[in-house]
Order: structure tokens, then sequence, then C-alpha cells
């Protein structure tokens, strides 16, 4: 992929479902990454996944998905694209590997080729050594795993993710965020997840896109997004804090204490943050946490999505 | 390359454009019908007629020896290979109950499944047409209805052929081997349609397997009772056996049971292949691939 | 504080099939988390202690009554499950109007206590639609509402947050925060681990049938021998922090990475080493960004205690 060349490429994407608008001019660019998608119930994010998945025509607007164009490459595209569903998805009667390869064979790949990759793909999502089983057999996080199988199968260019995580118990929980870090550290898989789980997000993604009343929200770099301006730390302590506390705002910092007894400091724009370690040595008091301020995922979604 | 790298590994292979999208679907359609409880033995049930009309095909060539059956009766009279007798056997009541118990082992689950299961999510995520999903569902179940109308017919002409030692059964009826074509495409086409229908209707293949014997069955019941309480011909219609055992009686020209024009039967099946089609292309939009 | 719920050597099989073994433990009012593995024993022990089944061995009693067939008791309970069953034909007034009428209050009081929970979770504009129609955040919501409407003192809730959005999630969390408030009694039971902890500090944790572990989340992590704790320091200089550690007696282990900014070092003596932490940054000149316990979490915990 050179340059300049994004993976997804929106311009003004506009949908309505008779009277109801489900998407109302989204512009949206992704490059290489993961990327979370996020929005409320209701937002517009299935319509956006089946405009990608070359499902509906847009009432206006352009698009081009890993350059094809939107309306009039579809199959192209979803030669290219993975999708693992949120539901529960199997065909009573086959094993793993002829369900995996079967798929492959419907996404264009000959039939040998299929049932090659199918291996190799089940054993890269930990199916491999049940993967001769029936499907019927499996407990929930080998459901999860045998879709992302199928999705990756056909060596997508595009990964689409519903809720990966849904009905996971917190082993299944972090062997499939694992694996979708894995896959999204490969540079040439554009990985999309759509979650409601904040936490899963933000450790398996480096942007997002908010969604709100069909409309992108908020869009960007994860890190960027969260930022703050100001030099505000949050620390936690441990030991007699009162002469810490005084000797910081000596120095010209303001303190709040929550609860939780999370302790937040604004610092002066000319104070450096070793002065806080400087006052904690002098006062015996221990550090045993200490992040500098940014805005969470959560408060980032409530504040785009504007409600409360 | 000494050590081999682990983990995700692109594929370096092609795409290939396949003439027939929808033959892993119809592949598939198949092996999981054999797979299913009961198909194998139905299934050898439903050729045991055909065997039997081959079986009459060689008997009726060779009615010297078989006289001893029939004491003075004239044996050519009886078993004389005409279209009748393929009239007979394509319209044999028990050919066509045995059409319907196949359709219900290896049909009933064909779009109920993918209902049930959610698999229609799959399937449309990949450059799959609607239409090639529906053709190779249409071709599993046409592949079985086929080795009970087709192959039999196509296997009488030749074996009448090789046992009579002449080519004049063709040359008395060259229009044959185009009936036998014509009927076994109505039939299957009607009996895969109908199938197809009745999958879709539900994601419980128990009520779909049960809903496929009793219209068909009940729409006889109902032609009996109305039959028997007006005594009107025209009912037959109601009959889902009879109308096409009055279709076959015409496309073997053969005075059809009921003094009723075959074209209307003709027209009743052509009604529900198209109320199935039009459901057909309603339910498989309607799913929408994420919800 | 008096224990709420008390179970004694609970036992319970299905036919050979273990469900729970010997659970004796008490819990108090405010939040408890309850998680566990797939299989581990939650929706039997959640069954056991409403009532629905009975154990095997032991016995179960809720503010000091038995709680077979106990209706006095069952007034005082409310629980949420898992699965959706509702009568779709109904409108979730309906719904919950009649589920109140089985306790015995008047009408009067039927429809003001409906009213006062659906307004709690923001259905009141929804309520004369039929449940048919509602989308899986509102059947959420209308669950917990009927688990709340008789203003019980025990509320048991199985993965309530399954299925809503971030904000719904938000306010339902919010909810049990004003229930712990109010004093109440609250069992939260979850396979999200973050949304647990962003709950209670207090947690039981099943395995195999059986209690692994019982209490503050923190304190169990300090009980756990087998893995010194992780200290995680992002800063200008790692190595020259590694250096001045090695000779440490208290430093068990230290890891480079990841990041070319982070050290990770592992102590069983958080006192000693945060005690002359600070210090040690400012004598050597080491601007530090961040100071993290990357295992001092439940989902760290979890996976400690169940053998990963």
């Amino acid at each position: 992929m050179t340059t300049g060349e994004m993976n997804i490429e929106l311009k003004d994407i506009r949908f309505h479902y008779g009277k109801i608008t489900a998407l109302d001019g989204v512009d949206l660019t992704l490059g290489e990454g993961a990327c979370g998608l996020l929005g409320p119930n209701g937002a517009g994010k299935s319509t956006l996944l089946r405009i990608l998945l070359g499902f509906l025509n847009p009432a206006q607007g352009e698009g081009r998905v890993l350059g094809y164009d939107i309306r009039k490459d579809q199959f192209l595209i979803r030669r290219s694209v993975g999708y693992m569903p949120e539901d529960d998805c199997l065909i009573p009667g086959m094993d793993a590997v002829t369900f995996t390869a079967y798929f492959g064979e419907l996404s264009g790949m000959p039939r040998q080729e299929a049932m090659k990759r199918a291996h190799d793909v089940l054993f890269y999502v930990g199916l491999g050594e049940s993967r001769y089983r029936l499907l019927e057999t499996y407990s929930a996080g080998m459901k999860q795993r045998l879709k992302l199988a199928q999705a990756l199968v056909h060596d997508p260019k595009l990964l689409f993710l519903d809720e990966p995580t849904s009905n996971l118990d917190p082993q299944g929980r972090t062997e499939i965020l694992d694996l979708i870090k894995d896959i999204s550290l490969k540079k040439d898989i554009q990985v999309l997840v759509s979650s409601h789980i904040l936490t899963d997000i933000e450790f398996t993604c480096s942007h997002v896109v908010i969604l709100n009343k069909g409309k992108v929200a908020a869009q960007g770099e994860l890190e960027a997004l969260k930022e703050i301006q100001f030099s505000l730390y949050e620390l936690r302590t441990k030991g007699e804090t009162a002469g810490f506390l005084k000797g910081l705002k000596d120095k010209g910092c303001r303190v709040e204490k929550t609860e939780d007894e999370l302790m937040k400091i604004y610092m002066p724009a000319d104070l450096s943050r070793t002065e806080i370690f400087r006052t904690a040595a002098l006062e015996n008091v221990q550090i045993r946490y200490f992040i500098k301020s940014r805005t969470s995922l959560e408060d980032l979604f409530a504040e785009t999505v504007g409600v409360d | 390359m000494p050590i081999a790298e682990r983990g995700y590994a692109h594929w370096d292979g092609t795409f290939v454009e396949r003439r027939f999208p929808w033959w892993p679907i119809t592949r598939l359609g198949i092996r999981l019908a054999f797979k299913r409880k009961f198909f194998k033995p139905v299934f050898a049930i439903s050729l045991a007629p055909a065997v039997f009309f081959l079986a009459g095909i060689y008997m009726s060539e060779r009615i010297e020896d078989f006289q001893f059956m029939f004491r003075g009766r004239n044996g050519n009279r009886l078993l004389g290979v005409d279209p009748a007798f393929f009239k007979t056997y394509f319209t044999f009541d028990t050919v066509l109950f045995l059409m319907v118990m196949l359709m219900v082992l290896a049909g009933a689950g064909l779009i109920s499944d993918d209902l049930k299961f959610n698999s229609l999510q799959l399937y449309f995520s990949r450059p799959l047409r609607k239409r090639d999903y529906w053709l190779g569902k249409m071709a599993t179940a046409s592949f079985f209805l086929l080795t009970v109308t087709l192959v039999p017919g196509l296997l009488f002409i030749l074996f009448k052929i090789i046992f009579s030692g002449s080519f004049k059964f063709l040359a008395d009826y060259p229009w044959i081997p185009l009936s036998v074509a014509g009927y076994s495409l109505l039939a299957t086409l009607f009996f895969a349609l109908y199938t197809l229908l009745i999958s879709s209707l539900s994601k419980n293949r128990r009520y779909v397997s049960i809903l496929l014997f009793l219209v068909y069955i009940f729409s006889d019941v109902f032609f009996g009772i109305f039959y028997g309480i007006f005594h009107e011909p025209a009912f037959c219609l109601l009959s889902i056996k009879c109308d096409l055992q009055q279709v076959g009686a015409f496309i073997f020209r053969v005075r059809p049971q009921y003094d009723v024009p075959w074209i209307y039967s003709f027209l009743v099946l052509t009604a529900i292949c198209s109320l199935s089609g039009f459901v057909l292309k309603r339910k498989i939009r309607g799913v929408e691939v994420i919800k | 504080m008096t224990a709420v719920i008390r179970t004694q050597s609970l036992s319970k099989w299905y036919g050979n099939v273990l469900g729970l073994s010997d659970v004796s433990l008490e819990i108090e009012p405010g939040i408890t988390g309850l998680l566990g593995p797939n299989g581990a024993g939650k929706s039997t022990f959640l069954k056991l202690i409403t009532g629905q089944i009975k154990p095997s061995i032991g016995t179960v009693s809720i503010l000091a009554e038995p709680i077979w067939n106990n209706v006095r008791t069952f007034a005082k309970l409310g629980f949420c499950p898992e699965q959706d069953s509702f009568y779709e034909d109904m409108t979730g007034w309906e719904f919950l109007t009649r589920l109140l009428s089985l306790h015995g209050f008047s009408a009067a009081e039927i429809e003001a206590r409906a009213e006062r929970a659906l307004r709690f979770v923001e259905l009141a504009k929804d309520k004369d639609r039929l449940i048919r129609g509602y989308s899986r955040g509102m059947r959420q919501r209308l669950k917990v509402a009927q688990a709340v409407a008789h203003d019980p003192q025990i509320i048991i809730l199985d993965e309530p947050l399954n299925g809503l959005d971030p904000l719904g999630k938000r306010k339902v969390i919010r909810l049990i925060k004003d229930f712990k408030e109010a004093g109440k009694t609250v069992i939260v039971s979850s396979h999200v681990l973050p949304e647990i902890e962003a709950l209670t500090r207090s947690i039981v944790l099943l395995h195999q049938g059986k209690i692994l572990a019982q209490g503050d989340i923190h304190y169990i992590r300090d009980l756990i021998d087998k893995h010194p704790h992780k200290i995680s320091v992002m800063c200008s200089n790692p190595r020259r922090l590694a250096a001045r550690l090695v000779g440490e007696p208290s430093v068990q282990n230290i890891q480079f990475g990841p990041g070319p900014e982070t050290i990770v070092f592992e102590t069983r003596d958080r006192d000693v080493i945060f005690g002359f932490l600070p210090r040690l940054v400012v004598d050597n000149a080491i601007d530090v960004e961040e100071i993290t316990s990357p295992d001092d979490n439940l989902q760290a915990v979890f996976d400690y205690l169940t053998g990963k």
C-alpha cells in the first residue's frame, strides 16, 4: 500500500431506511492500525458496516474500501474483507476444518488451497487440537475462535469484528483480545472492532471512530484524543501526606483528592514533574501509582455523545 | 531461512473465478444429507420402484420365459412398455410420496438450518450472490429428485432398447426422451421449490419436515373430501399429487385420470412455484447480514 | 457487620455432574462481585441462594432465615437473570405491573412502584410498547427494573451490563452504586472483569465448584506468594534506574520493555522499594513519566489463581 492510500475512505455517506435517517453525512478515512468503532445503539454502526461490506448502496456520497468503489466493486470488496459476526453461527454436522475450508472456497479460493489454509488458520486461532471435532461440541470460546478463523481463511486485508468478546469468560476474553492484538500488529491487515466494552477497545485499538445519530462524532488516534492540554497527574500514595500536600502547594500546584483516594495534581507549566518526587522523598511518602492524566475512553465517549 | 516464522502467515495464492460459484453449497448439501439419520435406507427404498420397473421392462421382452406367470392372458398387453408405462412410473403414488420423503430428509434443513444457526451472515459476507445461494440449494434438492426421475427415465429407454435389441421403441415414440426430460424437470423444479419455500418459513427443521408432509398429504385429503361431497372432478386441482399426475398424463400422451384440462393443473403447480420464488426473494433479502 | 447471606457447606450435584462443592461464605451489605470461568458453578450458586433449587448438602440462609420456600424472604430478594425470557406480547408496563402484583401490593402501590422503577432505568417513555419491539439494551434495563421495583433488600444481578452500550452501562453502574449507598446488598456476576472492578473491590471467585478466593482484590493479590508484585516504570532513562535497582535485594526480577522507555521489575516488598524510589529518581535525575502496577488488578488475580 503506497503512502497516501487509505484503506477506507468515505465521503458524505447518507442512508435512510424509509423515513429514518441512519447515516447523515459520514466522512471517514482509516489507514493502518486497529480501529475501534463505537457508538450508542442506533447510532448507525450496523448500517455503516453494511455499506462498507458492500450490501447497501448509500443514498448519497461515495467511498472506497481497499481501493474498490463501494458501489461498483462490491464483490471485490467482499473478497478481501473478513467478517466476524456477533451472533453464534455454525453449520451443524460439520467439523471445524470442513467448515473453514468451505467458507474459504465460497470466498473464491481453490478447493485444495482452502483446505490447506483452513488448517493453518485453525492452528493460529488455537483450535488446532480440536479441528476435527463436530461444531456442535464446541464451547462458547471455541465458537468465537471459529468465527475468527472463517474470517481469516481467505487472508483478508480488512477485518471486521463485531463484539468479539461477547459471551466469553475472562480467560476466553484475554485469549481473543490477544489474538486480535497480534493480528492488528501485522501492518497490512486493517482491523475494525465494534464493541461496547471500552477496555477491549483500549487494549486492541490505536484509533477510534465514535458514531452518534448517523454522524461521526469523533475520530482519530486514541492517544491524541485522550490527551489533555494541561499538566495533570494522578497519584496514589502511602504514608502521611499532610507535609507532602503542603510542599506541593508551596511550589504552586493545585491538589485535589477524589473518592477512592486518588490524588490529582495540577502542575504549573514551568514546574518539572521531578519536583513531585523530590517533595515525596523529603516527606517520606511512597508514590505507588503515577500517571499523566488522560481522559478515559468512557469519558470521551460520554462527552462526544453528549448525554447525561 | 533456517527457522520458519510461526504465527499468522499470509496466503499467497490466487482466487479463482468459478463457473458455478454455488457448487460448494450443493456439494455440502448432498454430503450433509447423506449424514442424516435414516437417509441412506430411504434413498435406497426410493430407488426400489425404478428397479422394479426396470425388471418389468426385462420381463416384457422375455415374455415367453415368464408365460407361466400369466397363464393364458395376453402378457404383451399386461406388460407392454409404452408411454403409459412411463406415465405409470412417474406418477406412481408411491414414487411421488418417496420424493416427498427424500425432500423431508435431504431438504427440510436447507434453508431453515441456515436461519436457525445464523449462517446466512457468513454466506453473504462473501462474494456470493443471493442467486448463487439459491441455485446451490436448489441444486442440492434437485440432485436427489433427478435420481428418482430423470435417471430412471433415461435408463428405462436405454434398457428397453437393449433388451428389445432394436430401436423400434424410439421409432414408435420419438418424443419419449423429451417427455421424460420435460416431466423430470417439471417434477424436480416443483418439489425443489416447494421444499425451499417451506424450509424458509421456519427456523425449526422439525416443523418444516412436518409441514412438507402435511401440505402434500392434506392437499390430497381435501380433494378426497370435497370430491366425496360434491363429486366434482375439478377439485382434483386441490391435490398436489393429482396435479402432477394430470400433467404427467399429458406429457406422456395418456388419457388423464380426471376430466379436467391439464393446463389448470399446470397453472396450480406454476402458482406454487411462483409463490416460492416470491417468498424466497423476500426471506433471503429480509435477513440482513448485520443486525 | 452482620452477614446478610450465609451459606454453610453448600453443595449441589446434578446426577453425577458437580455444580457446587462445600461453599461456605458470608456476604455482607455492599457490592460483592461474583466471578469464575464457565462451569465454575456461578449459576448454580445463584440459583441456590435465590431458592430456585434445593442444595444436595448444606444450608442457605438469608437475613438469618432459611431461604427454601420462604415467601417472606423472597419478597426481599430481587433477581436479574442472564437470559432473556419475556412475554413478548406484553408491554413493558404490563410486564412490570403483573410481576409486582405477585407481591401482593395494592393497585395504587403497584402503579407508583412501576412508575418509579421505569423512570429509574429510563424506560418510562417506552412503557407502552410491546416487549417484542424492545432493543437489547431496553430489555436489559427492564430486567433490572423488575429486580428492583419491589424495593428489595438484596439484589442479585447476573451479567447486568450485557448488551448495553457504554452509556447504558454507566447508568446501570450508577444505579448499582446508589443501591450500595442505600445500604442494600448487591451481588453482581460478570465475565467482564474491568466492569466488576469499576463497581467493587470485594469479590468471590468460584472455580470448579469451590470458592477459590474471597475478599478484597488487593488483599488477595498480596497473598498470592507465587507471583511477586510487578511494578512498571516508564521514564527517561530506564537503564540507569535498572542499574540502581539491580543491587537491591528486594528486587527479584527486572525486565525491559514493552517499549524503549519502560522497565518492569518484581518485588515482594513494596514498602521498601517505594520507600526509596522517590529519592532514587531525584538523585539520579531520572524523569519519571509513569508508575503502575500491571498485575494488581482483578484480571491478574483471576489468571494467577485459576492457574494460567
